[in-house]
């Protein structure tokens, strides 16, 4: 009976298509098991050494063999909290002129060329930023700022040019284009008869993005930067051009510095002792640690957003 | 009854496409005016031209004129802020602003320079009341209006936009998310509405537009088939299209 063959090779196709997809979902789940696991057992060594020290010690003495994350991890934060502040102000403004006030002919390419930045791979980013940048505004901006703002301690330290506030700098344009993006579908989510009814009461445009639009989509923007802040925890190549790599923890942010993934790109080949390679290990742990919370929250944050149900009928 | 608005010869056109043709027709003061019609016949279209809400759209194209209170207000350099305090809006859905209730009917009192904080409390609690929502949110005005039932709602949208005082109320199918409960107050708040008020409901239900309106207008294919007294437009239309409509025969 061919209908019922039909049926039994149905059946099968059937089995056998959710035992694939089950087992390419759980290789992925494996996969991140097996990194987990290696990072940990790899940092075996220093996490026995040093403890939790480890995470508060800023010593970084490959000579004595003695090693602290501290001055890795505030680098990689600190780096990537001023690309914040730089970014989401650029970001959201980007995303609202392209969602609420950009002419239908210039939309288009404004928002290719923001995304093209994404495109541009990170060691361009970092040898622009050592080669071009990082003179321009050792001649130019640096001097300026410690004279006029170094009396706030955050705008002195050395004019180099290299530093943890020109790889702020640059990190900020890596992640302008995530930030833009996300936040441009967040705001494309706002139902247009929400907007139409901040008009209707007599609010200007200004008005209706403040009011209306901005405090709709604000877990999706929160989202949208913490996706932004994770990008830039993460990111190695353009950072260690630039960021002067210096195991060194200075509130003067022209000083230069580090990050977990400038000391791991710079000391995985000289690290020839068992307990500097674990110790550089570990802190590639702690990375994982931190760009693993960062980005599970901004997935929660954006997940929730778009599931908000904006339909007052029936409840 | 004295004429509130004046349509003349009011032609509409998303870019190239008409939507609207030669209107002509002369809302009464204080009164609810209920405009009929099958789907996509331009009674909302021609709603949203009272308020210029096609204005926030590129590419659309007004002709002829609409007068106010003797003044045209598709004049290139109208104050569209103004006319919008002027012509209040209710949409389909409810629509409250991401805020608690006390400020969803605050924001259109701030926009119009009310800062006062007596009056604008004031203000707030008349236009709840106006609204019959008083009772249900005098101990809730302080939590999210998203908050409050979908009925409850609509009647929030509607206070917001009696709050500002207009002179013109448009509703495009208040009722149309709501449940036949929450529908009935609705009514009930238009009767009281039209005392003070000129109401222009547009609707797909035809009992409502019987039981609320005083004049009624039948569009179809963005023209004006009918426009007279909703007991007239409903006993006995001049028009066999109107006649075939109200009476269910299609539509």
């Amino acid at each position: 009976m061919p209908i019922s063959d039909g049926h039994k090779s149905g059946h099968a196709a059937d089995a056998a298509f959710k035992g694939v997809s089950f087992f390419f979902a759980f290789a992925v789940m494996a996969l991140l098991s097996a990194i987990i696991f290696v990072l940990i057992k790899e940092s075996w060594l220093s996490i026995g050494k040093f403890g939790l020290g480890f995470l508060v010690s800023s010593t970084w003495d490959p000579v004595q063999g003695v090693f602290g994350a501290l001055p890795a991890v505030w680098g990689t934060v600190v780096s990537s909290v001023i690309a914040i502040i730089i970014a989401v102000p650029i970001s959201l403004g980007n995303a609202i002129f392209l969602t609420e006030t950009a002419p239908k002919g210039i939309k288009g390419p404004i928002g290719a060329a923001i995304e093209l930045l994404a495109s541009i791979p990170s060691i361009i980013y970092g040898m622009w930023g050592l080669f071009v940048f990082a003179p321009f505004i050792a001649e130019n901006v640096e001097p300026f700022m410690i004279e006029r703002l170094g009396f706030i301690p955050l705008f002195r330290g050395a004019p180099l040019g290299v530093g943890m506030l020109p790889a702020g700098f640059i990190l900020a344009i890596m992640i302008i284009p995530f930030i833009s993006s996300v936040a441009r579908d967040v705001f494309l989510m706002v139902p247009p008869i929400l907007k139409e009814s901040g008009y209707a009461v007599g609010a200007t445009k200004w008005e209706v993005i403040w009011k209306v639009v901005i405090p709709f989509a604000k877990s999706g923007i929160m989202g949208a930067v913490i996706l932004g802040l994770g990008r830039a925890l993460g990111e190695t190549m353009a950072v260690t051009f630039i960021i002067g790599n210096s195991q060194r923890i200075s509130l003067e942010l022209l000083n230069p510095g580090t990050s977990i993934s400038a000391a791991l790109a710079n000391e995985f080949t000289e690290a020839v002792e068992d307990i500097y390679l674990s110790s550089l290990v570990e802190l590639g742990l702690i990375l994982f640690v931190i760009t693993f919370v960062v980005l599970a929250a901004a997935k929660l944050m954006i997940a929730r957003s778009s599931y908000r149900p904006y339909s007052g009928g029936a409840r | 009854m004295s004429e509130k608005i004046v349509i003349k010869n009011l032609s509409f056109f998303y870019g190239k496409k008409q939507a609207l043709k030669n209107v002509v027709f002369a809302v009464k003061a204080k009164e609810i005016t209920a405009l009929i019609g099958p789907s996509g016949c331009g009674k909302t279209t021609f709603l949203r031209c009272l308020n210029r809400m096609h204005d926030l759209y590129p590419g659309n194209r007004y002709e002829g004129e609409i007068l106010l209170d003797g003044k045209n207000i598709l004049d290139k350099g109208l104050d569209l802020i103004g006319l919008r305090s002027k012509v209040g809006m209710v949409f389909q859905k409810p629509t409250p602003f991401p805020m608690t209730v006390f400020e969803n009917i605050a924001f259109g009192l701030k926009l119009n320079g009310i800062t006062n904080r007596g009056e604008m409390i004031g203000r707030v609690e008349k236009a709840l009341k106006d609204s019959a929502l008083w009772d249900e949110t005098k101990d809730r005005l302080f939590e999210p209006a998203l908050s409050l039932s979908g009925g409850q709602q609509q009647r929030l949208c509607i206070a917001r936009a009696v709050a500002v005082e207009p002179e013109v109320i448009l509703m495009d199918e208040p009722c149309s998310a709501l449940d036949p409960v929450a529908t009935a107050k609705i009514e009930d708040l238009m009767m009281e509405l039209k005392k003070n008020y000129t109401v222009i409901i547009v609707t797909h239900n035809m009992q409502q537009a019987a039981r609320v309106s005083g004049t009624a207008g039948f569009f179809m294919l963005g023209e004006v088939i009918e426009f007279d007294s909703t007991h007239k437009i409903f006993t006995a239309p001049a028009n066999k299209l109107t006649e075939d409509y109200v009476t269910g025969r299609f539509g």
